[in-house]
């Protein structure tokens, strides 16, 4: 982990809501994989006090990119403190050939620096646009990716398939629309697949993350055995057979 | 150096700025990030004699340039943070500070399983907001008696001028003033209000207020805490009579800034103006607007003029 200063060298729009920052980092940042985040700061002043989560979605020669909303303002030539990179990598498994990816309400970003490394290794991907998700440009995806775009879950027509052909799923859902919509796809692959194997369905858990570090103890997902992990160190993707989703649903409904 | 001692065991600080509870980890943490041996010493999350759970629902609200954290305290329980983090305690290149939390005859079992381990230095006491000042002389006395380890009592920061003394009376070493106040804000992903702890610049000068109006009337040393971000901020602290400070929050926002608090105490800080280098002076990344020149700007380079043809 490392703290150090990046240059946005180019910002450029890829839809209404979506833009895409080129940042020149050093080295020691360049080293990470998909899954991982960094946590900025724009502002030497503290307002906004605590670091913002971004996420890269692709890697150059010496740039990172990453996406953010529109309704933030850049400038190229912007400093920015990077913290980072933090957490674990996404647990993709060599053996992984088909890889179903489903955003509930969320932008896909997340998955796209995964995705460059599963679909170099020729494995298939399918991603399942839910919702809002519907929104984020096609033309910024690769060619090689299905793209199935559904209104909600229960219009994704061919979801009994999709789950029971991955070898791999994984899934992004904004808090706190993530618990249900995890449990949601839970059940569906227990029914499908009458066994959810451990390493097959990972939920992404993106609470509010502080520190970057595992200290503040604000970002803990409860697991079923009972053990409380930080997102940011042990996540952001957690194997859904081991989270405690019933307990962290009670969490994001305020229990 | 400060020396807080009970006589049979001495806490010394060889730098006067602590990293405070709450924010640094349990055992490091931040060691992945900074130098924290230019720390004096390092206080742990809160730890208590059984396991607490992390706090349902949210737990972290942003604030206008602050922010409101409830966390629920989690932690394993005494025993099994012990085993978990003893062999990192033993290891740290600065003393260890146990932040205990719970009912009086809690924290007294946890102060006596401490003072057979070596791994500690100290205790820290958080003094909980509800608690009378007869209550709180009565928990500092109990665990008094069970602790050889110096004892800090970290008071809540808008009873602290009340419970001070009896803080003091009850056998506190020393005390920290203060721990982060208590505040509700509404969450906005669920539209509720939330209640827990607040942190941000803007508590500096509540924190500094009662720090002043309390080092008059103890003779046990003060250590400051609340909104510290800037040397200046610590400054202001020991102006007031804190003979330390704690850093919490600012670690999260700048972490780079801990370092270069903990520098400007460090006895390398330079007083003249002379002979200064810029560096020296004042932090790099530090706001544009707190940065005063102290040395003039070289000269442009000499850059000859054309031939005239």
């Amino acid at each position: 982990m490392h703290q150090r200063q990046a240059i946005i060298e180019r910002i450029r729009r890829i839809s209404a809501g979506v833009q895409r920052l080129e940042l020149a980092v050093e080295p020691p940042q360049q080293a990470l994989s998909g899954g991982q985040f960094f946590l900025a700061r724009t502002t030497a002043a503290y307002d906004p006090y605590l670091r913002e989560a971004w996420l890269p979605v692709a890697l150059n020669d010496k740039t990172i990119i990453v996406e953010r909303p529109t309704r933030y303002q850049y400038l190229p030539n912007q400093v920015v403190d990077l913290l980072g990179p933090l957490g674990r990598p996404f647990p993709l498994r060599d053996s992984a050939r088909t890889l179903l990816l489903i955003a509930y309400e969320a932008t896909p970003s997340i998955f796209l620096l995964m995705l460059q490394s599963a679909l170099a290794r020729n494995s298939a991907a399918t991603l399942v646009l839910i919702g809002q998700a519907r929104q984020y440009p096609l033309e910024a995806l690769p060619s090689a990716l299905e793209v199935i775009r559904a209104e909600h879950h229960e219009t994704w027509a061919e979801r009994a398939q999709h789950i029971a052909w991955a070898d791999q799923i994984f899934a992004v859902a904004p808090p706190p629309y993530d618990v249900p919509a995890y449990m949601r796809l839970l059940e569906d692959a227990q029914r499908v697949r009458h066994a959810v194997s451990a390493e097959l369905l990972y939920g992404i858990f993106q609470p509010p993350m502080p520190c970057g570090i595992g200290a503040c103890q604000a970002c803990l997902v409860r697991l079923q055995n009972g053990d409380e992990v930080p997102a940011c160190t042990d996540g952001m993707a957690f194997d859904l057979t081991r989270v405690n989703l019933l307990q962290n649903l009670a969490d994001s409904a305020g229990a | 150096m400060l020396e807080i001692t009970t006589g049979k065991m001495t806490l010394r600080l060889s730098r006067p700025v602590i990293g405070a509870s709450g924010a640094f980890g349990f055992a490091g943490e931040y060691g992945k990030l900074l130098d924290l041996s230019l720390l004096g010493a390092l206080v742990t999350n809160p730890i208590s004699l059984k396991a607490r759970r992390a706090a349902s629902g949210t737990r972290v609200v942003p604030l206008d340039s602050g922010v409101l954290i409830h966390t629920g305290l989690p932690n394993g329980g005494i025993h099994k943070m012990h085993r978990q983090h003893a062999a990192k305690w033993r290891t740290s290149p600065i003393p260890v500070i146990m932040h205990l939390i719970g009912a009086p005859e809690d924290l007294a079992e946890c102060a006596a399983f401490l003072d057979q381990q070596a791994e500690i230095a100290a205790i820290e006491l958080g003094i909980n907001d509800t608690l009378t000042a007869r209550e709180t002389r009565t928990t500092v006395a109990t665990v008094r008696t069970r602790t050889q380890l110096p004892l800090l009592a970290k008071l809540p920061l808008y009873q602290a001028v009340n419970l001070a003394a009896a803080a003091a009376d009850g056998g506190a070493d020393a005390l920290v003033i203060a721990a982060p106040p208590r505040g509700t804000a509404r969450d906005p992903l669920s539209g509720q209000l939330i209640g827990g702890r607040v942190y941000g610049a803007w508590l500096k000068p509540l924190a500094v207020r009662v720090v002043g109006q309390l080092t008059p009337r103890l003779s046990i040393p003060i250590i400051g805490c609340g909104g510290i971000h800037h040397p200046d901020d610590a400054r202001d602290f020991f102006e007031a009579g804190a003979r330390a400070v704690q850093l919490d929050s600012v670690v999260w926002a700048r972490p780079e800034m801990v370092i270069a608090i903990a520098k400007a105490f460090s006895g390398g800080e330079l007083t003249r103006m002379s002979g200064a280098l810029a560096d020296e002076w004042r932090p790099l990344g530090e706001p544009a607007e707190r940065r005063t020149t102290l040395i003039p700007a070289p000269p442009p380079p000499h850059v000859p003029s054309p031939p005239e043809i």
